[in-house]
């Protein structure tokens, strides 16, 4: 199977201080992977350099070819966590601005996911809970046709519903090439849908394995994943 | 359906659907849901279906026809030796809990006995 990703000896400082050392990684197409580590273990600093959002990073990221920062986002769709929005934005008014940003924003995809999430396109940001919020920003982010989707914590303080809508548009909208990589700090609401699994820890990826080949040991995903931090827990 | 998360799910959908046979629900013949709908169902990944569906297809419980699906073999014999392989399989597990509760295997059958005879006379 051809890599679509590749991360190259990636090392990162943010005001001097190391955020990730010599991270390694290749992701193949059409798979869903979980980005596992504690808060603050530098996921989310690694989805912003493989999306070229963070800059100065050493090391060298490859997306099917592409490298240049522009060229990657091109090939990517990552969620930006509607930051540069006010409050008083309306969702039709976000919608407008991905459709002339992104060449490959598809707004009928978006009406369909929009109508799934049971959003109103009249709706302010200001006024969207912090459920309706996150299923806005998965349904802008898949709206895109890209090789790559970057979910950045998706599941962080929402309710149950909310979630399980989040995860069947995952299973609905994701296509068959395309690979989806979620962080979490905790798996057992997604470990069901995964094919693959990486562990990053001491600023770096410490384990990159297939989730059934974790569950063919007898072990669950949560398990694996703990057993990173069993030694932490006994001091 | 809930996955047990320490054994591979690609098994256990197999295991659903050998079920979902030997039940009838799914008959000799009978396109089965779609890769996508049993994914959506079962809140697993297509290519997790779609490895399960594979190894029923070579395993012969299944057959694919091109552009249409999948669907439930017509072999009547294969279809009676799946449905009495997981019936053992739950006779294994029975036998193997009795033996936990200190029932012999020759004493099986006469406790079996006065199970069904005491609940036939309950609900009479």
């Amino acid at each position: 199977m051809n890599d679509l990703l590749t991360v190259k000896d990636v090392s990162y400082k943010k005001n001097q201080k190391l955020v990730l050392q010599n991270v390694n990684l290749k992701l193949n197409s059409g798979k869903i992977v979980a980005l596992l580590g504690e808060n603050g273990a530098g996921k989310t600093t690694l989805m912003r350099i493989i999306a070229g959002v963070a800059k100065n990073y050493k090391g060298e990221i490859n997306i099917e070819g592409a490298t240049k920062e522009a060229e990657r986002k091109a090939k990517l769709s990552f969620t930006d966590g509607l930051t540069g929005f006010s409050d008083s934005t309306k969702i039709k008014e976000v919608v407008k601005f991905y459709a002339t940003i992104f060449e490959d924003f598809d707004e009928n995809e978006f009406d369909e996911l929009r109508q799934f999430m049971k959003l109103d396109p009249e709706m302010k940001l200001s006024q969207l809970s912090r459920g309706m919020r996150e299923k806005l920003i998965i349904a802008l982010t898949f709206s895109r046709k890209a090789d790559l989707y970057l979910l950045d914590e998706p599941f962080g303080g929402i309710d149950a519903m909310a979630r399980k809508k989040i995860i069947n548009s995952i299973i609905l909208w994701k296509d068959e090439k395309a690979t989806i990589l979620i962080s979490d700090h905790f798996v057992n609401e997604i470990s069901s849908l995964l094919d693959e699994v990486v562990i990053v820890k001491d600023h770096t990826v410490l384990e990159h394995k297939s989730a059934d080949d974790i569950r063919q040991t007898h072990k669950s995903i949560e398990e694996y994943y703990e057993s990173f931090y069993a030694d932490e827990d006994d001091e | 359906m809930e996955f047990k998360d320490n054994i591979p799910i690609y098994l256990q959908i197999e295991q659903y659907l050998y079920r979902q046979i030997a039940l009838g629900k799914l008959t000799a013949g009978e396109k089965i849901p779609s890769v996508r709908k049993l994914a959506l169902e079962l809140t697993v990944n297509v290519n997790t279906v779609q490895r399960a569906l594979q190894q029923m297809n070579s395993q012969g419980i299944l057959y694919t026809k091109r552009g249409e699906g999948n669907f439930v073999t017509e072999d009547t014999q294969l279809l009676a030796e799946t449905k009495q392989s997981l019936i053992n399989n739950e006779l294994e597990q029975f036998v193997q809990n009795m033996e936990r509760f200190g029932i012999k295997k020759v004493e099986l059958v006469s406790t079996l006995e006065n199970y069904l005879k005491d609940e036939g006379d309950q609900h009479e």
